[in-house]
């Protein structure tokens, strides 16, 4: 779908809606079109699907070049490493290791950075803001779009990691941290729990991302700065002069995932992860309407 | 049309209403009625008799003793975990399961790795997940006396429970011992016993146990160093359930591809201690610092007099001879120390050969092998080996 057809459907459906103000129900059935067309639109894109691409294409790396060369010892490297050539079930573990600090926040960055500064910098969002109330849902359906994307992303790595994982190597019962052993099935659903965790853990960077895409019109601006805030968080998660400060990082608990390959598994982290998420969600929502709803759109 | 700051107050709100939703978490709850008053002696007694078997929980250690820290950056499992040292540095947490004194896990989270150690019966098993390795023993006989303590296994976080008997072994004459303000630990009411020793020459400054103000289970540890304002090493649980695990969590067999270790156990009335002392070295764990803060005790006895000892109470001085000249095994040498990398980093050159300074012990190694160890500072040992 081209740029021009979106603006058209999308301008001449919030037109459209601007004469039904009173009617609730409608008004529900055309937020969630809204979202579909968001949400379509997002996915559509080149740019989304060739992030997903290099997302997925970690795992196929690992596993190609840990296939081609001879045996890891045990201990270097990313975690699990010399496991992947005794279980493929393992590469998708590993590239979501690798993926953490930097290609995840990365791909968030680029789609959360994009939602409002992209629509201005296209000229497009006055368009989308032809409805009175529509300020806050577009705020809205655009964080669940990059919210989506942040399901998408470890998801991709996930499972293109156990896909070439089975493909190049044998797949078995999977040794947990703990030293217990689960069978493939169980295994699988610790890593999309993995999946979920991460998930979990770029909730707070999107509503950055959001945030900051609301004060500019130059979406690489606010997709460079939520990046640099990625890094900038996990440098100060470093520095043991900050130690008050970790826990509100919020990279803080990004390699927390570990305990869901404990046995049992342990949802500390898990929760606290959770709930300081929701807390930058809160903040940097909150934020980003404060700016949104008083911000003069004049492209 | 709203005033623009209106459309703010959100932005304002929320943090304001976080702040006040942590601030009044951080607020002890001091709803709770007051614990009946007890002497110290009534607490001590209390730790005896405690009848709990079975128990579930997070342990948290905290280490600040000055020795330095291991960096922890980036998606590889630590690059000295594992090490004796490692233990002793920064931050641990460790979920410990207890059934029984014959049925104990523990499991030491590191950062993407854990190490095990899963008692079932006299079946030992240690595993490390980094590495992939697993460590087999099988305990002589029916394990009585101290090793009921059930969680006393070699190369682990010690469990609050572990290191409150062993200070608790310190209490005489050379020891002021009181009951302060009651404390919380995990949810739980508990009595605070502070043992504040009455001599100025020791770096301890105090040690406080809480004890559970309802069963008597010690629920944290925490030594404090003379001139230190956090404490020098604290344990304590964050969570404990007092209920018996699920008794799977209990089994362990080395996963697929792990090498597996087996480990003879000398059949001596030490084994307790070389035990200790090999699973140090086969397994690369450590036990605690507090476990060496014992060692003034024991030493002599284990390694058949050979080590020396002067002063007394807490400010005992052990001394090792050289490697050579003692056969005795278990006492630990110079060469064991040094194979830590850690520990080889932390040693500094002194007037007498070379020393590892925390901030409840010392360790003093001489030019000609010998190994002088107390809670004292270093000068103490420096004159302990010199009068020699």
């Amino acid at each position: 779908m081209s740029r021009s057809d979106q603006v058209s459907e999308h301008g001449s459906r919030t037109a459209k809606e601007s004469g039904r103000e009173g009617s609730v129900p409608r008004q529900r059935a055309s937020s969630r079109s809204f979202l579909a067309s968001e949400l379509k639109q997002l996915f559509r894109r080149g740019r989304t699907q060739a992030l997903l691409l290099a997302l997925a294409a970690i795992p196929v790396m690992i596993a190609v070049v840990v296939r081609l060369s001879t045996a890891v010892p045990p201990g270097r490297g990313p975690a699990f490493l010399d496991r992947i050539t005794q279980n493929g079930l393992f590469v998708g573990v590993t590239a979501l290791i690798v993926a953490v600090p930097l290609f995840l926040p990365l791909t968030i960055g680029v789609v959360a950075g994009d939602t409002i500064a992209g629509e201005a910098g296209h000229g497009t969002l006055r368009y989308l803001l032809v409805a009175p109330a529509g300020r806050v849902r577009l705020l809205l359906v655009k964080y669940v779009g990059a919210v989506a994307f942040c399901v998408a992303a470890p998801l991709a790595v996930a499972l293109a990691g156990a896909g070439i994982g089975a493909a190049l190597f044998p797949v078995g019962p999977v040794t947990l941290l703990s030293g217990d052993v689960v069978q493939p099935g169980e295994a699988l659903n610790r890593m999309l729990l993995i999946a979920a965790y991460q998930t979990v853990s770029l909730l707070g960077l999107s509503a950055i991302g959001l945030f900051l895409s609301t004060l500019t019109d130059v979406p690489v601006g606010a997709m460079a700065a939520t990046i640099v805030l990625s890094v900038a968080s996990q440098v100060l998660d470093q520095l043991p002069q900050l130690e008050w400060l970790h826990p509100w990082l919020f990279s803080h608990y990004w390699f927390g995932f570990a305990d869901l390959l404990r046995q049992p598994i342990g949802w500390d982290s898990f929760t606290s992860n959770a709930m300081l998420q929701a807390g930058y969600i809160a903040v940097f929502g909150a934020l980003a309407y404060g700016r949104f709803v008083s911000k003069d759109v004049l492209s | 049309m709203t005033p623009t700051w209106l459309r703010w107050m959100p932005a304002v709100a929320v943090p304001a209403v976080i702040a006040a939703g942590v601030l009044a978490g951080s607020v002890p709850a001091s709803a709770r009625d007051p614990l009946p008053g007890k002497t110290p002696a009534q607490v001590l007694a209390m730790i005896g008799q405690h009848t709990t078997k079975a128990l579930s929980g997070t342990v948290e250690q905290t280490s600040e003793l000055g020795l330095p820290d291991v960096p922890q950056v980036g998606p590889s499992s630590g690059p000295a975990a594992g090490s004796l040292a490692e233990l002793l540095t920064g931050p641990h947490s460790a979920r410990v399961y207890v059934d029984g004194p014959a049925k104990v896990r523990i499991q030491v989270m590191d950062r993407m790795a854990e190490r095990d150690a899963v008692r079932q019966g006299n079946e030992v098993w240690l595993y490390n997940s980094k590495d992939n390795t697993a460590t087999h023993l099988t305990l002589p006989g029916i394990a009585s006396g101290k090793q009921d303590r059930g969680s006393r296994m070699p190369g682990s976080v010690a469990t609050p429970e572990e290191l409150a008997a062993r200070m608790l072994e310190k209490v005489d004459v050379s020891t002021d011992v009181a009951v302060r303000g009651d404390v919380e630990v995990a949810g739980r009411a508990a009595y605070n016993l502070v043992l504040t020793p009455r001599s100025q020459g020791t770096l301890v400054e105090s040690v406080a146990v809480a004890v559970d103000g309802e069963n008597g289970l010690p629920l944290s540890v925490e030594v404090r160093a003379r001139g230190q304002q956090e404490p020098a090493f604290r344990t304590a649980f964050s969570s404990l359930k007092l209920e018996a695990p699920d008794a799977a969590i209990f089994n362990f067999t080395p996963p697929p591809g792990a090498s597996v270790k087996e480990l003879a156990l000398p059949s001596s009335g030490y084994a307790k201690r070389d035990l200790g002392q090999q699973g140090r070295e086969t397994s690369g764990l450590g036990k605690d610092e507090l476990g060496k803060l014992e060692n003034d005790r024991k030493a002599p006895a284990a390694a058949g007099g050979a080590p020396s000892v002067t002063g007394t109470g807490w400010e005992t001085v052990v001394g090792f001879p050289a490697r050579a000249n003692s056969a005795a095994a278990g006492a630990p040498s110079v060469d064991t120390l040094l194979n830590d990398p850690l520990l080889r980093q932390a040693t500094v050159a002194v007037p007498g050969g070379r020393a590892i300074s925390t901030s409840l012990l010392n360790v003093l190694l001489t030019d000609d092998g010998r190994m002088f160890v107390g809670s004292v500072p270093l000068e103490r040992l420096q004159a302990a080996a010199a009068a020699r």
